[in-house]
Order: C-alpha cells, then structure tokens, then sequence
C-alpha cells in the first residue's frame, strides 16, 4: 500500500483552492448590504416598504401612548383622563408600585423582605470563589438551609412561640452555616485554613476517625449557639402569610419551585431508569399523570383535596398547598429533563465507575448526575422560566400573587377600571426576567460547547 | 466519600469475627445480595407506598364522614340547575351534571382545536419568516417570538379580554360588515344558514363531492404523469362533476333559510354567536401557540444541512419551490415530536381560560359544578381522567404519524 501511493504522489496535484471573489461593490457597506438584502427584487422592496411602515405606526402608536401622551403625577383616574385622555396613566401604577412589589406586607416590615431576599443572594455569592472550602455545599445549603432563614425573616415571631423551635433551631444553624462560609471566605483568601479546621487538634486526641467532619460539627454548633441567644433576644412583628402577596410572593413560589424541582426531579428520574419494576412503574406513573394534566387542576386538586385527604387537625394554609402542587409539578417535568441528560451518557461512564467498585450511590452522585445535569443545563434553565411564567396561575386560585395585585387595582376607587396600565407594566417586568435568563441560558450553552 | 466506602467491607469482617452468628450472617448475606436486594427494597417502596395510600383513604373516608359527605357519580344524574354562557351542544339549566361535564369537554376541544389549527399555520409562517433573507422581516418576526414567549400566557389571556373584547362598543353600536357579521363587547354574531335537511345528510353529501373529485384526479393521474395533459375523458368528468355540484348547491339553497342577527332590545337574535371570552382566550392562545411552533419550525429548517438550500437553488428552484419540495418535506421529520408537545401543550392550555370565565372544563365542571356539589373527589378524578386520555390519545396517534415519515431504514 505504501508503494503504491508512493508512486502516484508525482502524479497527484494538489488541490490549491481559488481565493474568494471579494464582493461586488454595490453589496459593499451598510448601504450596500440594505439594497442588496432589502430590495433586490420588486417583491422584496414592497415586502420591506409595508414592514417599515408597520412597524413606524406601531413604534409612533406604542410610544405616543406609553412616554410622550403619559400621565406620571395625578391623584386619581379622572385626573389623569382629564391630562391626557390618550395617553398612559402611570400614575396609578406607581402608587401601587409598593402593592405590587411586597403586596399587603406591612410597610414598616418591608425591610425584612429586602433582607431576606438580599441574604439569599448573598448565600449564593461565594460560589464565585474558587478555592474555598466547603464549595460544593454551598448550593445544597441553599436548598436545605436557606428556607428556614427565609420564613424566619418574612414570618416574624419569637422563637418557641409563634414560631416553633424546631424551626427556631434549623435557622441558626442556618446563619451559622453562613457566617462560617462567609469566614472560610476570608480566612482562605488571607491563606489559611478554614475556620471549621479550628477544633482538628483537639478531635483528634479524643477520636481516630472523622477527624474533619466532628471539627465541623463543633464550631457549627458552637456558632449556631452564639448566634441563638443573639437571636432569642429580638422579637420581630409576625405577619401572617395571608399577608404575603405582589412580586415578592411570585419569587418565593418559583424560587421554592425552581430549588425542589432538582432534587424531586432527580429522584423521579432515576426511580424511572431503575432496574426495578416496582420503581420505575412508579415513577413512570407519577412521571407521566402530573405532566399530561394542566397546572390550574393540579393546583385546585392541591387546595380542595389536601384538607381531605389529610387528618383533619393539621393546619394547611394555601400557600403550602400551592406549594406542594407546584413542586410536584416541577418536579415531574424536570424528571424528563435530568432523565435526557442520563441517556445521554455514555455506557462507557457506568462500566468505568463499576470498575472502580463504586456502588450505585457512588456512581450516581459523583460520575453520572454531575455530568447529566451539566449536559442539560439550557434545557432546565428553559423548564425554570416556564415555571416562572407559571407562577402566575396561582392568582386564579386566589394567592395574591403580583398578578392578582395588578388586577385589584382596577378595583381601587380612585382608579377604578384601570386595567391596561397594571397588565403592561408586569408584562414587561416579566418580559425583562424571562428574556434575561433565556439570554443567560443561550450565553452558557455556547460556553458549555466551547469547554466540550 | 469513596475511603468511607472501600473502608467498609475491610472493618466488618473484624468486628463480627468475635461473635459470629448463623442467623445474623444470613441476614447480612442476604442484604449484600445484589438480587435478595433488590427484593427486599421493592417490598418496602411498595408496603411505603400502599401504607401512603391507605393513610390518604382512611383520612378521606374519615373526613366525609365527619363533614355527613358521601362517595360515588350518583351526583352525575341530579339536575345542575345552573345555566352556561355558551355551549356548542344543546344545553338548558334544566340538564344534569353529566351534560355540563360533555359541554365542558367539547368547549375545550374547540377551543384547543381552533387554538392548534390557526397556531399552527401562523406559527409556521412566522418561522420560516424567521430565516428571511430580509432583516427587516426576519428581525420582525424574532422579536414577535420573543416578546410573546417570554410574557406569561395568563396575563396575555387576561390583557386581550380585558383590554381589547370588553372595550369594543355596546350592541347598539357594534362594528358591522353588511348584514351579516356584528362584533362588540359580548362577542361575535355571525349570520348562519338554517336548513331544513339534517346536518348529517349536508356533510355527507359534501364529503361525497369532494371525494369524487379527488377520485378523479387520482383516476386520471397515470395518463397525466405520462403525456403532460388531461385526458377527455377528465374533461367529461368534471363537467358532471361540476353539474352535480351545481344541483346539489341548488336543491340545497331551495330548503335554507338565512338565520340573521338582529338586534332586540339590548342583545341580538338569531344567527351565531360566539362570547368575547372566546375570542380573548382564542387570540392569546394563539399568539402565544404560535410563537412557541415558530420557535419549532426554526430550530427544524436550521436542521436541515445548508447544501439543501444551494442544491434547490442551483437547479432553479424558486425559494417557495424549495420550501415545498425539499425543505419541508426533510424538516417535518424533527419537526413533528417537538410539535406534539406544543400541541399537547395548547390543549392543557386551553384551561386557563377558566380565568376570564369561558365556560371550559375546568370552569364549569371543577369550579361551577363543584361548588354546588361538593364532591371534589369524583369530579377532579373525572377532570384529570379526560386530561390524561386526551394527551395519551394525541401523543400515540402523532406517534404513529411520526413512524410514517421518519426514513425508511431497511
């Protein structure tokens, strides 16, 4: 074979390709590239001749009505009219901007929802950090941990009365997980050792093993301690959850959805890939009935069924109906996400980890789930802005929601039957969140390409 | 994790070596056996999940008791003595529950169905606009897509009834086309033909007629492909064709009558008449349909390998010829799973029109039939029940569609 193409190499030209023509001078520049792509044929130019204007009349209408015609300042509806009888009247969306952002939340405790809401990113913050220990807990400690701080800050109450102390317990440990992240942060950019290091010396004279993990546990409780008798002397003013409502109730449903959808999804996806009849029959079936009915019947099942099936004495208020439905639901459509992702890996993985002896926990947690999830991040961050679309669903079953907020304002006497201002402004707000993180999703897909 | 693990079985055997057990090991065996396992985690899902159940039953049965409720579809055959706002088949206040659960049903299919139908065509313009050449179109119709995927659907249903339907005038001052089309804020009246013939015999003479006509030109099709003209024998044909239309049309307008809307005091008579609620749910949902299939459409003629387009180009296709001839017949192949669930997705959809009160089914079933009865058991049972069976129906018959045009390979 050798000789052969030996041979013929003389005889072979190479192939040298032509350099590309440059273009045409007429397609060259801007004004160019408008003539040839716009109007290169008579079909075309009228085609763009109506679009431009369409869209001129559109543009003029859209802004003489929403900027030049507005009303910004006026005391009611009649005034406004009496302004400017075609234009906006922003007037009364900022009167009840308040209402729609924390909606019937005291004005005098709004604070502890920016706190709260500011603690959650702020939770999220030392991920950026690369070297820190404890790194991979931090978004586990999110899910599991940060809640509690949450309903803490927004409930209200005093520990071991209004607010039980199991509770009461898990939100310090809560801060105390924080304040360590927030002091491992620090200590490892000063270079040294984390602060869940301090007691190693010590636990290791008492004990062999776990040396690292009983140290964490100390100086976890220890903090947690400090922090609760801290804590236990504040009292703050508890506001009932009827109360919740506006933008900032919409947050904490998708948020609570967005976090449970993982984990139920991951159970519910593996459940189906299960060797075992049993639990994949179940998942499957779960899987599959919560994704082929509407979100609106899974909700009112959730707040008409719950107090039935459910002893009579326990409690349910309908946000936590609301949020038991929508995690279902989450999670049953994340389930075919992550369930993409795992058949998406390759055999290679499972047989390499088996190799390596790892059980199926092992080989799940650490090859398999990092990989699938990472695979199928532009799909769940698509799933993530539908539930986030959907939240809005709850203000049918009577949450007020900042849907429901945006509507009541028609029914506010001083600007009673104002519907379309309201219904636009949250329209763009949710345009502005939803467009964003499809943008962010798109940016990570070609990243997530680039580092295959 | 992984020295915790391997640490394991090396420790086990020298803390049970002391006392070693016959029983205790062949528990220990069994539970290390991957398949006595298996078992044994199946039994305890299984008792978890039937003890689940059996707590939901007793508190259920427990609390009907306590609340003097009972269990069963008797309810089904009282009178629901509540009247609906418009139903496509017969119905007066007088009926029983059962027909308000058909009206229900049928209102969300023809709304999910006309949603699809019209989505589906607009959708599809919309993304192959979306690959213009022209930037002023193809920036046109992104920025369509995006503006209308990422608002929530309900605030989109609630914005077209609320701002558009229930601001168009009064009755007497409805907009107009001739005698035969009024529209204002209660809706649509549309001038219909009454006959005096049944409506069956009317369809079926219509499927007769088209049927024939597609006989004939499947008839005359081989000499076609072969000669390039119509042989005499499809002229004769369709002249008889054409005759036969004309007596049918005749004898048909002999036995109709115009029904048109009038207007009576406050409201019109007569004619169609289709509510605002509709309209409102049908335009939003088919905006919002519309641009999740262009979305679809796209992502599926971006499939296709670019020298498609420049064969077709190259052989003197125009751009409408290649869309038809080779771009959509390749594209429908990934195109049509993605489509099933948009499809599937505009059925479920169809239930948020419960928020601007279109008498669908989750409207007058889950909240209007509901509050009156009570039995919230049966009736979500048999809400969900007609959700599951419509997707497990659409996705197994697109399923077997799709089996037909994805490539043969032998």
């Amino acid at each position: 074979m050798d000789d052969l193409n030996v041979k013929n190499q003389p005889a072979l030209k190479q192939f040298v390709p032509t350099p590309p023509r440059p273009p045409r001078k007429s397609e060259k520049g801007i004004f160019g590239t408008i003539r040839h792509r716009c109007f290169n044929s008579i079909g075309n130019s009228l085609l763009t001749l109506c679009v431009a204007t369409v869209l001129f009349y559109l543009v003029k209408h859209v802004l003489d009505w929403a900027v030049f015609n507005a009303v910004f300042i006026a005391d009611n509806r009649r005034q406004c009219m009496d302004i400017s009888p075609d234009g906006a009247c922003w007037a009364g969306v900022i009167s009840w901007f308040n209402g729609l952002i924390y909606g019937r939340f005291p004005v005098d405790e709004q604070w502890r929802v920016n706190i709260g809401v500011l603690l959650g990113l702020v939770w999220l913050l030392p991920l950026m950090s690369k070297r820190i220990a404890l790194r991979n807990f931090i978004l586990l400690s999110w899910i599991g941990l940060y809640p509690f701080v949450g309903a803490y800050l927004f409930l209200g109450g005093r520990f071991g009365e209004e607010l039980g102390l199991v509770h009461g317990a898990m939100t310090c440990l809560a801060l105390a997980f924080l304040t360590i992240i927030y002091a491992n942060w620090i200590l490892s950019s000063l270079g040294k050792k984390g602060l869940n290091e301090l007691f190693v010396p010590l636990v290791s004279r008492l004990v062999e093993r776990r040396i690292h993990l009983l140290s964490f546990v100390a100086v976890w409780l220890l903090v947690a301690l400090v922090i609760a008798s801290g804590l236990s002397q504040v009292s703050l003013e508890p506001v009932p959850i009827e109360r919740w409502g506006g933008l900032f109730l919409t947050f904490i449903i998708a948020g609570f959805a967005i976090t449970m959808a993982i984990p139920v999804g991951v159970i519910l996806a593996l459940g189906r890939r299960s060797k075992l009849p049993v639990i994949h029959w179940l998942s499957m079936t779960v899987i599959e009935l919560v994704r082929s009915v509407p979100l609106i019947t899974v909700l009112f099942m959730a707040v008409t069924l719950l107090p039935i099936f459910l002893p009579a004495d326990m409690e349910f208020n309908k946000l936590t109906q609301v949020l038991v439905a929508v995690c279902l639901f989450a999670g049953a459509y994340m389930a075919e996400n992550i369930r993409g992702g795992l058949q998406a890996i390759p055999k290679g993985q499972y047989e390499a980890a088996a190799t390596l002896g790892l059980g199926y926990l092992h080989t799940m947690v650490l090859i398999i789930l990092p990989q699938a999830l990472r695979m199928m991040i532009p799909n769940i961050m698509t799933s993530f802005i539908s539930l986030l679309k959907d939240t809005t669903l709850v203000s049918i079953i009577g949450l007020f929601d900042i849907m429901l907020m945006a509507r009541n304002i028609a029914n506010d006497k001083d600007w009673v039957g104002m519907h379309t201002e309201p219904l636009v402004m949250i329209s763009v707000l949710f345009f502005i969140l939803c467009y964003s993180m499809s943008q962010y999703s798109l940016n990570l897909e070609k990243r997530l390409k680039v580092d295959r | 994790m992984i020295q915790s693990s391997t640490s394991k079985p090396q420790k086990r055997p020298t803390k049970g070596a002391g006392l070693p057990s016959s029983t205790t090991q062949k528990w220990l065996s069994l539970l290390n056996n991957d398949s006595s396992r298996a078992v044994i985690l199946q039994a305890i899902v299984l008792m978890l999940v039937l003890f689940g159940l059996w707590f939901l039953f007793a508190n259920a049965s427990e609390n009907l008791n306590r609340l003097g409720m009972t269990f069963g579809f008797d309810f089904l055959q009282v009178t629901a003595g509540f009247n609906i706002s418009w139903s496509l088949i017969p119905y007066d206040p007088g009926m029983t529950y059962w027909r308000v659960f058909l009206v229900g049903i049928v209102n969300t299919l023809i709304l999910s169905f006309c949603v699809i139908v019209v989505g589906t065509l607009i959708g599809t313009v919309v993304g192959i606009l979306r690959l213009s050449d022209n930037p002023l179109v193809s920036q046109l119709a992104r920025w369509y897509v995006e503006v209308v995927r990422n608002v929530p659907l309900l605030i989109q249903i609630i914005f077209w009834f609320t701002v558009v339907f229930s601001t168009l005038p009064a009755p007497r001052q409805s907009y107009h086309l001739g005698e035969w089309l009024f529209l204002n804020n209660r809706g649509l009246y549309v001038m219909t033909m009454e006959s005096t013939l049944s409506w069956g015999w009317i369809v079926v003479l219509g499927l007769a007629l088209i049927a024939a006509l597609y006989g004939l030109f499947r008839w005359s099709k081989p000499y076609y492909t072969l000669s390039g003209s119509r042989s005499t024998g499809f002229y004769i044909g369709l002249v008889v064709w054409a005759l036969a239309a004309c007596w049918a049309i005749w004898s048909l307008s002999n036995s109709t009558s115009l029904s048109v809307p009038t207007l009576q005091g406050f409201n019109f008579s007569g004619g169609a008449f289709l509510p605002a609620s509709f309209g409102a749910a049908f335009v939003a949902m088919t905006v919002y349909r519309s641009a999740a299939i262009a979305e679809t459409v796209r992502a599926g003629m971006q499939s296709i390998d670019r020298g498609q387009h420049e064969a077709a180009f190259t052989i003197g296709f125009s751009r409408v010829q290649s869309l038809r001839l080779i771009l959509i017949p390749q594209a429908i192949r990934s195109i049509i799973p993605p489509m099933t669930n948009s499809w599937l997705a505009a059925t479920k959809d169809s239930s948020l029109a419960v928020a601007i009160g279109f008498p669908e089914l989750v409207s007058v079933f889950m909240q209007t039939s509901m509050n009156q009865t009570g039995r919230a058991i049966e009736i979500i049972f048999m809400v969900m029940g007609f959700y599951i069976f419509i997707s497990l129906l659409i996705s197994y018959l697109l399923n077997k569609y799709n089996d037909s045009v994805q490539y043969k390979v032998r």
